[in-house]
């Protein structure tokens, strides 16, 4: 059984990670969660990004969800928002692409160009 | 809308989208009286009467951008519990928040099941790491009562400075609420 004390432990670990690389957040995920991603499988977008992320220990990478981004012909629809660059917008996401979207855009910097349905601001 | 934790999720937005700090969560699998409840309660910007009730109508949506579209988040899950037995109930004070209560006759033929509850509540919970939720699984037959608890605000008290959204947490709420799904039924419901 998980308990509350074996959060200690994870803090611990946390604490030093923080302290090598400073706790920033490098790159931020927001997955579209209207009522049109859910019914297109929003979720399973986004619970794939979790898994992968937490299998690669990318504590730089932050996960979060919205409301309606107006795309709902692509959906489920993906913003990948880094720091000094342009907003990048993936549609029509499922859980294969966005393993190919965790390894080449936010491991290695490549844009997945063929998912992409919209940039900037 | 496939299943019950699909429609949470959808619910759970709506909370979120009303400035929610607070969102508590409770699934109750009752045996004994033969009902699947969902209650979930918020202490966002909550509705009016007027609003309330246009809010169950599938013709409108406050949205701005979306003023000519249909909200149909609520009158699909409405629909959804009404066609098989069930009861939809929405209640709701401006300023102080919003409850909703839905009930499903278990053993109905048609129900749609609560399908994957863990993924809707992680996803909730990381996704809107900012909100403070509080989960209560209960399963409930003649013989024995099951609870399962989280509180995010227990979670953060433990992790000090580190964020709900670092990866070993994840795991951590992860694994936490599929042990709770597990010791009270829920897993296949
Ligand atoms: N928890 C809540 N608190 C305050 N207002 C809500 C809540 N849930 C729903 N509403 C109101 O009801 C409207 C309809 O909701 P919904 O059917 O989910 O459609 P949509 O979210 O697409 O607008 C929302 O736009 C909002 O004004
Ligand atoms: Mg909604």
């Amino acid at each position: 059984m998980k308990t509350l004390a074996d959060l200690k432990k994870i803090r611990e670990k946390a604490q030093e990670d923080m302290k090598l690389r400073g706790g920033n957040v490098r790159i931020k995920i927001s997955v579209g969660m209207g009522t049109s991603g859910i019914a297109m499988g929003a979720r399973e977008v986004m619970k794939t990004f979790l898994e992968e992320i937490a299998a690669r220990n990318l504590s730089d990478v932050l996960v979060t969800q919205t409301g309606e981004k107006g795309l709902s012909s692509m959906e489920p629809v993906v913003d990948l928002i880094e720091e000094g660059k342009p907003k990048v917008t993936y549609g029509n996401m499922n859980p294969d692409k966005v393993k190919k979207v965790v390894v080449e855009h936010i491991v290695n910097g490549r844009i997945v160009s063929d998912y992409v349905v919209a940039t900037g601001d | 809308m496939q299943d019950i934790s699909l429609h949470l999720l959808d619910i759970i937005e709506n909370s979120v989208r009303a400035e929610a700090r607070n969102i508590k969560v409770r699934v109750i699998n009752n045996v004994q009286k033969n009902r699947l409840r969902i209650i979930v309660e918020d202490d966002g910007v909550g509705m009016d009467s007027h609003t309330l009730e246009k809010a169950q109508d599938p013709f409108y949506t406050s949205k701005l951008q979306r003023e000519k579209k249909v909200g149909l988040g609520i009158p699909l899950f409405k629909q959804n519990a009404e066609m098989v037995g069930g009861t939809f109930k929405m209640a709701s004070e401006p300023g102080f928040g919003t409850v909703l209560t839905v009930d499903f006759t278990l053993d109905h033929i048609d129900r749609m099941p609560l399908g994957n509850l863990k993924d809707t509540l992680l996803n909730v919970i990381i996704g809107h790491s900012d909100v403070d939720y509080c989960v209560h699984l209960i399963y409930r037959d003649k013989a024995k009562e099951q609870c399962f608890y989280l509180d995010t605000k227990a979670i953060r008290e433990e992790l000090g400075d580190i964020p709900l959204t670092y990866p070993d947490v994840i795991e951590y709420i992860d694994q936490s609420l599929f042990e709770g799904i597990q010791n009270t039924n829920m897993e296949d419901v």
